[in-house]
């Protein structure tokens, strides 16, 4: 969560404060030098040492630095620099003649700045202070003991400050953490009882800026022993050698800025010590120690709490590795199993959201879900399917990467702040162009508490024309309010997300690829049910003609002298075989209906039943049927197809009436995403408990005698329907007429649901 | 007719397969008027090879009629019909495909290789009778071919 800086016309990172690095000032409880090698010539100095040492510095500037120091000491600072790591020789103990023979004994630290010049910082040594080796690393064991009793990071945290504070005595110590938008918070302090808890408060990333961080990074450990003690000069303020400013970025003694000074007089406070926790080359946070009154802190006991805040944070980092990475661990073991699951499912839609772990546990998530096409699973808390569709859309506009995410969707798009409930934080991986799996988090009411207004971190102060920063002054808690966010989501579970995408996108590869062969398989299957369909028509029929026709031959021919048994014999042997023929069509007739590719095309449904009509009109004026008609619609349909259902259907109204003439009655409704249409008859009617077997093939409810017929007609119907995607029933009592019901949806066959994969082919029912 | 023409015999080429239909073909044909022989050939090798008058086929009299089965062995009908159609000196005989199959798929295809007509053999005996006797009255006298 950003927090926007309200400073209108000001950018305070351009702020005319003079860069940190350049002052030119030191605190003055410590005497500077800067010197050139090799003959450690002085070329700078502060202007302390007159109560520091009793010598001017102009008695000093440009003189070498063993005119200073005795020859013996010479020789080990000579022999210290040449050493190349100026560590082996800080600190060191250097003592300057004052008067006579009083001396002044210092913690000597020697660096070598950015333009190569040799800095000598000297402190008065405190020698009470010096803790001995021993009893410093007992002190660590028993920290690194506690530690590894220790489960959890802020314990963790709650133990440095513990030790830091009884090592150094300071009244307040406290461990400061940044977050990813550079706020810091208080995770843990140790202060005296009388003190106001800091513990918990949030700061604004411009409490500590950026050039401030830098500066931290590059020295560890910064130490402020008196924040009210006036600055010392650096003389000359222009390096006679380079004409510019020195560099002190890695000056233990360097003055702190105005601005930070001011913060730490508002805070109360007297004498500040700060140590950088540094991961990965990035300020992770900082030890910072308080009193209220002025408090010096000799090198080495600086150098103990830097040891001792590295060595516990190491333990830190690799605690809170070892949290990411057991996390990670899981999240890799979560993701083998959705893979697993999606394999072993028909469709891997179902492995993602039907078992123990699902979609959910992979990010952490409250709800997910899997939108492929028009259809969305969804598993937990998700926005109502309507939101879903317009998310997807507007991801479809405007996210063209391989993974989105966000812990505040409704900043960016508007419409998530009716379901914020639910989706403050969305993580989104596309699957293709129009396929995404979505993860969601609900709003983290999260209540800041900020150690002051965040939107007034700063107070502009204009004197002589110049604008500079001021820290603020008021530091009531003041509360915000974070909404419409989620909790972050993690790098690792967006890692987890993206490598599910590779899985799925494999996944759904190999079953287009599946599919494309089933397609395949069932082309070729259905050619070889065309042809065999053809083939069984032609080959049984012409056995069967033969059979017909000689039967008729013998007839013709002998009639004269066959007796009345041989003629009923032969009308019999004709029948059958005339019987079979028809069985023979229908069969083909039946095998056709989705062998053959229909064409769907714009049908004017009246065009049909017209046919169907023609094609009866014989039957029709024998049985003086009366045939009328709804205006009827145009659907995406087959036109032959619908022909033949006409026509079985009112060939049936037709052949089952009752004593009274036909009346047939075609009707037509428009109902939400399909057209109702309807055979209705006065005929001798279907008892109810037939009225879904009469669709089966074969299925007779009389004997032919009766009606003649194969029973094939309204199995011929049912699946013409079925190709059409549309329902057939029947509704009827016995003797009062028929009404057969069938649908088509309004967008033809594309409006098939998901589950159009299984293709099914029923050749012969 | 008002004048004499010499009475030429005419050549009916049966292509079938099926002894059963030839027979019924042949009876079909007995009570014609017209002056006619029947040539039969089983396959449709060898309907090729009697029309390209190769083999023992070398002196067989040109047709005047093709009764052409679809379904045959060796070679098929439509192919049978289709080396006709596109044989420049067979391509004038009028060809009746007669045959059981009803598919749409055949007619289709044999009417786009210019079969003359397509004729669906009948299940009823009378109608195959009529059928036959309507052919060769209107195929052997009605139309005017041209003389080769």
């Amino acid at each position: 969560m950003t927090i926007e800086l309200e400073l209108p016309g000001i950018n305070v990172n351009s702020l005319k404060e003079a860069p940190i690095h350049l002052f030119k000032q030191i605190q003055p409880h410590g005497v500077l030098l800067v010197l050139e090698e090799p003959d450690l010539k002085i070329l700078q100095i502060s202007n302390n040492t007159w109560s520091i040492f009793g010598i001017h510095p102009e008695n000093i500037l440009q003189t070498k630095l063993e005119d200073l120091l005795d020859p013996f000491q010479i020789e080990r600072i000579k022999t210290g620099i040449s050493e190349g790591n100026l560590e082996f020789i800080n600190p060191t103990k250097i003592w300057v003649r004052k008067k006579g023979d009083d001396y002044a004994v210092f913690d000597a630290v020697f660096h070598r700045n950015s333009e190569g010049f040799l800095i000598l910082e000297l402190e008065p040594a405190v020698s009470r202070e010096n803790i001995p080796f021993l009893s410093f690393y007992h002190l660590a064991k028993a920290s690194i003991n506690q530690l590894e009793k220790t489960a959890n990071l802020h314990d963790f945290c709650q133990i440095i400050v513990q030790e830091v504070r009884k090592v150094t005595g300071f009244d307040r110590v406290m461990l400061y953490k940044f977050d990813d938008d550079g706020h810091g918070s208080v995770i843990a302090e140790e202060k005296l009882e009388s003190m106001e808890p800091y513990l918990g408060l949030h700061y604004p990333e411009s409490d500590i800026p950026k050039p401030a961080r830098k500066l931290f990074v590059a020295n560890s450990i910064r130490i402020i022993p008196d924040s009210h003690a006036e600055s010392v000069q650096i003389i000359p303020a222009q390096n006679p050698v380079s004409e510019r400013p020195v560099d002190l970025t890695n000056s233990i003694l360097r003055s702190a800025a105005t601005c930070h000074t001011e913060y730490l007089h508002n805070m109360g406070v007297g004498a500040s010590l700060t140590i950088s926790l540094i991961k990965d080359q990035k300020l992770w946070g900082l030890i910072a120690c308080h009193h209220q009154l002025p408090k010096y802190v000799s090198y080495e006991l600086r150098k103990a709490c830097e040891f001792l805040g590295r060595v516990i944070f190491s333990e830190i980092s690799a605690r809170e590795e070892t949290e990411d990475y057991d996390y990670r661990i899981n999240l890799t073991y979560i993701q083998s199993k959705l893979v697993e699951y999606m394999s072993q499912e028909e469709n891997f839609i179902d492995g993602l959201v039907k078992n123990q772990p699902n979609l959910l546990n992979l990010t952490s998530a409250q709800g997910a879900a899997v939108c492929f096409g028009e259809e969305c699973t969804v598993i937990g808390e998700t926005p109502k399917p309507e939101d879903l569709n317009f998310l997807v859309q507007w991801l479809k506009n405007n996210v063209e990467d391989e993974v989105f995410y966000t812990d505040s969707l409704p900043q960016i798009y508007p419409d998530a702040e009716r379901f914020k409930n639910v989706a403050s934080g969305l993580l989104a991986i596309p699957i293709s162009q129009r396929n995404y799996v979505l993860w969601f988090r609900p709003e983290v009411i999260q209540t800041v508490n900020w150690g002051g207004d965040p939107n007034k971190a700063f107070e502009v102060s204009h004197t002589e024309g110049h604008v500079r920063l001021c820290p603020r002054k008021s530091f009531e808690l003041w509360k915000e309010t974070v909404h419409l966010t989620s909790l972050p989501w993690r790098y690792v579970e967006i890692k987890a997300a993206l490598e599910l995408r590779k899985a799925i996108v494999n996944i759904v590869l190999r079953q287009a690829d599946e599919l494309a062969q089933l397609a395949h398989d069932l082309e070729r299957s259905n050619a070889e049910l065309k042809k065999f369909a053809y083939v069984a028509s032609h080959d049984l029929q012409e056995p069967l003609n033969q059979v017909a026709n000689y039967v008729q031959l013998l007839e013709m021919r002998y009639e004269a002298e066959l007796d009345q048994d041989a003629k009923e014999f032969i009308t019999y042997a004709v029948e059958g075989v005339s019987l079979m023929q028809t069985l023979i069509d229908d069969v083909l007739v039946y095998s056709k209906v989705d062998t053959q590719a229909i064409a769907f095309q714009l049908t004017e449904v009246e065009t049909p039943l017209e046919r169907a009509l023609s094609n009866l009109r014989q039957r029709i004026t024998e049985t003086g049927a009366t045939i009328t008609h709804d205006p009827l619609p145009t659907v995406m349909a087959g036109s032959t197809q619908l022909m033949q259902l006409f026509l079985n259907l009112i060939a049936n109204a037709i052949k089952f009436r009752s004593d009274e003439p036909p009346q047939i009655h075609i009707g037509a409704e428009r109902l939400e995403d399909e057209w109702l249409f309807s055979v209705r008859d006065n005929g001798i009617g279907i008892d109810p408990q037939f009225s879904d077997r009469i669709f089966i093939i074969f299925q007779r409810l009389h004997t032919r005698d009766e009606y003649p017929g194969t029973g094939m007609g309204l199995a011929i119907c049912k699946k013409i329907i079925e190709c059409h995607r549309g329902r057939i029933w029947l509704e009827s009592q016995l003797g009062e007429g028929s009404t057969f019901y069938f649908t088509i949806p309004v967008g033809g066959r594309d409006r098939e649901r998901r589950n159009g994969r299984k293709t099914q082919n029923h050749l012969f029912g | 007719m008002s004048v004499e023409t010499e009475e030429k015999l005419k050549t009916i080429f049966l292509v079938e397969d099926n002894k059963a239909d030839i027979r019924l073909i042949q009876e079909a044909l007995k009570n014609s008027s017209i002056p006619h022989q029947v040539v039969t050939v089983r396959d449709g090798m060898d309907a090729m090879a009697y029309l390209r008058q190769e083999g023992e086929y070398a002196n067989a009299p040109r047709p005047d009629l093709i009764l052409l089965d679809l379904n045959l062995p060796k070679k098929d009908g439509r192919e049978v019909l289709a080396e006709i159609k596109a044989d420049p000196a067979l391509k004038r005989i009028p060809v009746v495909v007669l045959t059981t199959s009803r598919n749409e798929d055949d007619i289709f295809h044999s009417y786009d290789l210019h079969v003359n007509c397509y004729i669906t053999k009948s299940r009823n005996l009378s109608q195959l009778f009529q059928i036959v006797k309507g052919i060769e009255d209107f195929w052997l006298s009605t139309v005017t071919l041209p003389s080769e």
